[in-house]
């Protein structure tokens, strides 16, 4: 209002000057607030790099520090050396659930979602509408749990880990909306050819989606890769312990001792992974994301945009 | 009509002449059935007394019973679903206004180095799970001192996280987080927002890269500062995607993130009071309550599910011209 009633006194090009400067403000809070968010949300990160590098002595007399005084491997080498196998056996078990999951997936995924993206398909309306249903309403997690178990048998099965996140709708109509963006007319030229519809699902509209398949591919392999409720629902068996279920089982029973509740004597023998252990199987843990994070982060954002801007 | 057509476009034919775009639907239709549909059937466990022995459909019937033990006098019920709703209210809230301000602060700056660092940083908390999150969050709320009980004095006896340290060096006594239920509600409704967040406002940009920019043309021409064409222009414009972003939220209300609550908090049953939404009730009454209560519970949620998310859909309806949520 001031601001207002000020400017009519002045002139018009004094005016503007005051105008940029108020844009200038906007700017300036643009980047002070984006890179306080930044900052919020990569420091736990790299805290938990730095804290994995430092010894556990330093760790209990200094408390945890972005930089530490000095700088070791030793947590590496003792996880490797005390339970190296144990690791390498979850690694295997949370790589293999990835690849196979995720390729399994895919083709499932596209293969309703091309087919339900034509309209010569009569019942598209309704497969969708089957589909869709499974979000709005849903039996809940123990006639699921009990089914799972009772008639597919997955507890201690490494089938419990695929098939039932193998499936998600909410990719499938993002699929969907890429291919039902592809023109007819190349289907139409190809049936012409003599393609049936296998060839041009192959063919055609696969190659002409990359950045969808890319999307729903990170999408599918990050539900994997992260995937431990499923492990908490059906495994006993260490040996099938995936990676993230591994560092479940070290962390909550940290949390479950810090409380207080657990008597003295009992906490005592429970042994407690030390602070950098758990901050080094953490590392371990998303090392791979890290690693891929800065190749794949561009087209995971290109692939929502276009996505979500076809909605 | 001719027979020959008819039977030419009925059920069996239509199926035959598009047999392999049906094949095609068939794996992902077969785990819907499996993983979705057949459970649906479970739901009559809720009347029984379930027992493993007599399966679902052996088990002695009850009726209500369940239904009724759930709402009435047991006190576990009224706090699960309080803390359901307070910390989804909260997280539409927050969930809302900070996705929709990193959308219009990134729109502001140019494209640059800085842009892509923090647009990268934004994202990344989305690529962890719960599980990495909680164990993250450990670093930071970790605490290890005793109180003398003479001088009143704070002594250190091992490691403690980045809050504790940062309090401390304030000159306040520090907490043992662990143990103080009264801050986790914020504390997960913090770290839901602070996961969502990146990924949520990516939504709010797609809708931003395809406003008019003649409009921001003309608003500048007109003498508009950018404050004024963020508050005149891109908001009102925004308000399609919000409405049917926080509608689909409410259209959730009633269910929580059981991955998220146990990641974080873990077995930690000091804490967990203040954080146990309807999900992770659901679970640990399965353990210790039986199969059958834990099942009415569910379905009592999945009904509530429904029918917020059908008034939702009716209300997106009405306020976004009858472009309804799916």
């Amino acid at each position: 209002m001031t601001a207002a009633k000020n400017s009519k006194s002045i002139s018009a090009s004094e005016g503007r000057i005051i105008q940029s400067r108020k844009d200038r403000w906007v700017t300036i809070f643009s980047y002070a607030f984006l890179g306080l968010f930044a900052l919020i949300c990569l420091y736990p990160l790299l805290l938990t790099v730095s804290v994995s590098f430092t010894s556990e002595r330093l760790i209990a007399s200094d408390g945890f520090r972005l930089i530490p005084k000095s700088f070791t491997l030793d947590t590496y080498v003792y996880i490797f050396s005390h339970s190296g196998s144990r690791i390498l056996r979850s690694y295997g078990v949370t790589v293999f659930v990835t690849v196979v999951g995720t390729l399994g997936s895919m083709l499932v995924t596209c293969m309703i979602g091309y087919a339900i993206s034509l309209k010569e398909l009569r019942y598209r309306n309704v497969i969708a509408f089957v589909c869709n249903f499974t979000s709005i309403f849903s039996a809940g997690l123990v006639p699921w749990y009990v089914i799972c178990v009772n008639w597919y048998g997955l507890s201690d099965n490494i089938l419990a880990l695929l098939l039932p996140a193998m499936f998600s709708v909410w990719n499938m109509f993002l699929m969907r909306t890429y291919f039902s963006a592809i023109s007819p007319s190349l289907y139409d030229a190809a049936k012409i050819d003599g393609a049936g519809h296998m060839t041009t699902f192959f063919r055609i509209a696969l190659p002409l989606s990359v950045t969808a398949l890319l999307t729903v591919g990170l999408m599918y392999i990050l539900s994997y890769w992260n995937n431990w409720w499923n492990a908490l629902m059906f495994i006993n068996d260490r040996d099938l312990y995936p990676l993230q279920y591994y560092l479940y089982s070290i962390v909550s029973n940290v949390n479950a001792i810090s409380s207080g509740k657990i008597p003295a004597g009992a906490a005592a023998s429970i042994k407690l992974p030390s602070e950098t252990v758990k901050m080094a199987v953490t590392i371990i843990t998303i090392g791979p994301i890290i690693f891929l994070y800065p190749f794949i982060q561009r087209y995971f954002v290109r692939g929502i945009m276009t996505g979500a801007v076809k909605e | 009509m001719n027979a020959g057509i008819v039977k030419k476009q009925g059920f069996l034919w239509e199926i035959k002449h598009n047999k392999t775009l049906y094949f095609m639907c068939a794996p992902a239709l077969v785990l819907l059935l499996m993983f979705s549909y057949l459970p649906m059937g479970g739901i009559y466990m809720a009347f029984t007394k379930f027992n493993v022995v007599d399966g679902i459909f052996g088990s002695p019937f009850v009726g209500f019973q369940n239904f009724v033990y759930f709402f009435s006098g047991n006190p576990y019920a009224w706090q699960v679903i309080s803390n359901t709703l307070i910390l989804n209210f909260w997280g539409i809230i927050l969930g809302t206004v900070l996705p929709i301000s990193l959308a219009i602060f990134m729109n502001e700056i140019k494209s640059g180095p800085f842009k892509k660092l923090s647009q990268g940083a934004m994202f990344f908390p989305y690529f962890l799970s719960w599980v990495v999150v909680g164990a993250i969050l450990y670093g930071f709320l970790t605490s290890n001192f005793r109180i003398d009980r003479q001088t009143g004095e704070t002594i250190v006896t091992g490691a403690n996280g980045v809050m504790n340290r940062l309090l401390m060096g304030l000159g306040v006594n520090p907490i043992r987080w662990y143990a103080e239920p009264r801050f986790w509600k914020a504390i997960i409704i913090f770290l839901n927002v602070w996961k969502w967040s990146g990924y949520n406002s990516i939504i709010y940009m797609a809708a931003m890269s395809g406003f008019d920019g003649s409009l921001y043309e003309a608003a500048t021409i007109d003498g508009a500062s950018r404050f004024q064409q963020i508050t005149r222009l891109t908001i009102p414009m925004l308000k399609p995607t919000v409405v049917v972003l926080v509608l689909m939220s409410i259209g959730r209300i009633f269910f929580g993130d059981t991955g998220m609550i146990w990641g974080v908090v873990g077995q930690n049953s000091t804490v967990s009071d203040a954080v146990n939404v309807i999900d992770t009730y659901v679970y640990s009454s399965m353990r210790t309550m039986g199969f059958g209560y834990s099942t009415a519970i569910g379905i009592c949620q999945s009904i509530m599910g429904l029918i917020m998310i059908m008034l939702a859909n009716f209300s997106a309806k009405k306020i976004n011209d009858g472009e309804g949520l799916f």
